[in-house]
């Protein structure tokens, strides 16, 4: 009798030990520093993943690129709103991704942490932007005490600077080491093809640039711009003067248009992308995967006529362009300093080609294809 | 100050009359204290999850009955976030009553007289420049100081009310102008703030009672358990004060010291509300007329149901912000505005009487 229990137990203890060892092989925990330097464990491929920010899809699917979504069980709906182009592209490709569920984001408390204990997530990823927020809402210890993992990672706040690092921790986590390390040679190859030219160009010979941010999307409305970060970053990597780092001390503010006209920049480079569907009526350049570029020279031609911009030096000596506002969440924003660089410094780079370049970005990267229209110029 | 009462109830039938409508009352705050219950415990049992009544009531019972995750979901989120609105709208209906008495004016509440605004100003004035009005203020610069401009507001508010041919009237309009003067104050900070300064403002001024913590709850626990028994300890007086400054003042009642202790009050429960969950507006002006149709103007049964009917209001609103959509938790103030206002106006519509 007395054997049968002893039997009994060690055959307990060893299903349980084996049970224990099984459930760890589905979760290998690793630790790693995410991009707001906090030291975290996440588990090791995970099969499970929220992504806090819907753009956030643009780096996964150079990692993961046979599937972005085949992590995803939960993302945020920006990138329906924000980039329709894009959005359409992947999920007619991938139809999954029409059925994952959206969540709220972290900034505005509206993030539902039950939903992601419910699906049971194994990692969240969320946008540097989101840190203070969701330290205000204690979302991190809710989440870890509920087995959920978090890490943050950032292609907004300091693209020129996180990008790389945003790029190797997914490609760590994600066991896609080998994905990740190539693409970041390519935008390493990509960023310094710029920077080795511009460099030597004296401060004396650098145009003006004034970065007109989502320029048009509200009818009438002028302007905002970036300060020293971001796309008002970029202009500074592709050798460019941005009018906003002097004046405007975070991230991007409201400019009164007269300070333009009084300063009359020499180049001027508005963002645009597919906004019919966040404001009807809205007088942006459009540009995206889905872009016309008949529609998008008259939008153009169309921001340039707004009262008072004839006379401005950038429109008379047609020095004025649209850029793809996306580039300013994505790890692509190389292609966009390409153009940058390519329209200050026509000489120079007339041999660079970024539509070219962001079309190989495609083909060599990502699962969907190139097609439409990311940069346009006043004729 | 029973005497008015005695009084009133001199002739046998009137005095009947007056117990049976007290009785009445009475019961209708009852009623509404066990509906109150009621919405807070199925803000509890409901969300996303679907988990069995049972379930729940298990964990609340015992935390590890069902598994860490049951235990998060009970104890870390939905029970504080229900608890939260119960007690942020018993103190916003609460604040909004009294404010509405003691200025005798039916738009009165901490956010049209620009307490809140100056609450949120304090705030955003820590978040960026660290200036704090109360040296040392440490963790919670933040609170102490939406605390500190709420009462200053209130101050300024008061101080025109002492002077010479104020009328209440008058007072309503300097609320009105702190209001706009601590909004553009509040506007103007974020001009000021970097990226992630900026990310906290506006965090903060959009309400959301997902900030809770269980010491947050403990605060608003104990604030409501000073002010509350204050406010009904005052019952009579301000009951009389609703009949005017004068008839208030010939009953003996000190009429400006009840307006500054209760202006103090006032300002504790709405900073301390703006500071734990952001500027959720509403409840202090609709829970106190809702109230009044009710149960009338005296303040034994117009303060608790003023209290019930904000509690009800968040709490509902907790509960349908989170249902709409699971993995979205809609904007609390705007779930507020929504479910409230309909409410409200059928109400109004229904009594077509003057209640004010």
């Amino acid at each position: 009798m007395n054997k049968i229990f002893r039997f009994a137990g060690v055959m307990t203890a060893a299903t349980l030990a084996i049970g224990m060892s099984v459930s760890a092989a589905v979760a290998e925990m690793i630790t790693v520093t995410d991009l707001a330097g906090r030291v975290v464990e996440v588990p090791l491929d995970p099969t499970r993943v929220i992504l806090g920010e819907g753009r956030q899809l643009y780096a996964i699917s150079v990692i993961d690129r046979e599937d972005p979504f085949k992590r995803i069980i939960g993302w945020r709906n920006d990138m329906m709103r924000a980039d329709p182009d894009a959005y359409e592209k992947y999920t007619a490709k991938f139809p999954k991704g029409l059925d994952i569920p959206f969540f709220g984001t972290a900034s505005s408390g509206e993030f539902s942490v039950e939903q992601a204990i419910k699906l049971e997530a194994e990692l969240v990823i969320f946008p540097l932007g989101q840190y203070e927020s969701t330290k205000e809402l204690n979302l991190l210890e809710q989440l870890g005490k509920a087995g959920v993992a978090t890490m943050f990672i950032d292609f907004r706040l300091r693209p020129t600077q996180n990008t790389m690092p945003s790029l190797a921790l997914l490609g760590k986590v994600f066991n896609e080491r080998d994905n990740a390390d190539e693409f970041i040679d390519y935008y390493l190859k990509n960023m310094k093809q710029v920077f080795n030219v511009v460099d030597s160009i004296p401060l004396a010979d650098r145009p003006l640039v004034f970065v007109d941010r989502a320029a048009g999307i509200t009818a009438g409305e002028c302007c905002k711009t970036f300060g020293s970060a971001n796309f008002g970053r970029f202009v500074e990597e592709a050798g460019g003067v941005n009018w906003g780092s002097t004046r405007i001390a975070g991230f991007a503010g409201d400019v009164n248009q007269e300070a333009i006209f009084t300063t009359d920049p020499d180049v001027i480079v508005g963002t645009g992308a597919n906004w019919g569907v966040l404001r009807k009526g809205t007088t942006a350049v459009l540009l995206g995967h889905n872009a016309i570029k008949s529609e998008n020279d008259k939008q153009i031609a169309g921001l340039a006529a707004r009262p008072g911009w004839p006379k401005l030096k950038a429109v008379q000596n047609k020095r004025f362009y649209s850029v793809y506002h996306q580039f300013y969440n994505s790890p692509f924003h190389f292609i966009a300093i390409q153009q940058l660089a390519k329209w200050f410094y026509p000489e120079q780079f007339k041999d660079v080609d970024p539509s070219a370049n962001f079309k190989e970005l495609h083909d060599k990267f990502m699962p969907i294809d190139y097609s439409g229209e990311f940069f346009a110029e006043l004729k | 100050m029973t005497d008015i009462v005695d009084n009133s109830g001199v002739e046998d039938g009137a005095s009947k009359r007056y117990l049976r409508t007290a009785r009445k009352r009475s019961i209708i705050v009852f009623v509404m204290m066990a509906i109150v219950a009621f919405s807070v415990l199925l803000d509890v049992s409901l969300g996303p999850g679907n988990f069995p009544l049972s379930d729940i009531i298990d964990v609340l019972w015992d935390e590890n009955s069902h598994g860490v995750s049951l235990s998060v979901i009970v104890w870390d989120i939905r029970l504080p976030v229900a608890l939260m609105a119960l007690l942020i709208g018993a103190m916003l209906g609460a604040a909004g009553a009294e404010m509405q008495t003691i200025l005798n004016n039916p738009l009165a509440d901490p956010f049209t007289l620009g307490i809140s605004s100056a609450a949120s100003f304090g705030a955003s004035l820590a978040i960026v420049a660290g200036f704090s009005l109360i040296p040392y203020a440490g963790t919670l610069l933040i609170t102490t100081n939406a605390f500190g401009f709420a009462l200053l507001a209130s101050f300024i508010l008061f101080a025109t009310t002492r002077m010479r041919g104020v009328n209440i009237e008058t007072m309503v309009l300097v609320g009105i102008a702190l209001m706009f003067t601590f909004n553009a104050l509040l506007a103007l900070m974020q001009y000021y703030s970097s990226e992630t300064e900026l990310q906290k403002i506006v965090f903060w001024m959009m309400g959301s009672l997902m900030r809770v913590t269980w010491s947050k709850l403990a605060i608003c626990a104990v604030i409501l358990g000073i002010c509350l028994p204050i406010f009904m300890w005052r019952n009579w007086q301000l009951t009389a004060l609703r009949l005017g400054d004068e008839k208030a003042r010939s009953m003996g009642i000190n009429v400006s010291r009840l307006r500054i202790e209760m202006l103090i009050l006032v300002s504790l429960l709405s900073a301390v509300s703006v500071a734990f969950v952001g500027v959720i507006g509403f409840i202090g002006l609709v829970g106190p007329h809702m109230a009044r149709m009710m149960v009338g103007e005296d303040q034994r049964f117009f303060l608790p149901m003023s209290v019930f009917c904000g509690a009800l209001i968040l709490s509902v609103a907790s509960i349908i912000s989170k249902m709409i959509t699971p993995g979205i938790i809609y904007p609390i103030g705007m779930i507020t505005s929504l479910i409230g206002v309909p409410f409200f106006l059928s109400l109004v519509l229904k009594q077509r009487k003057r209640s004010w």
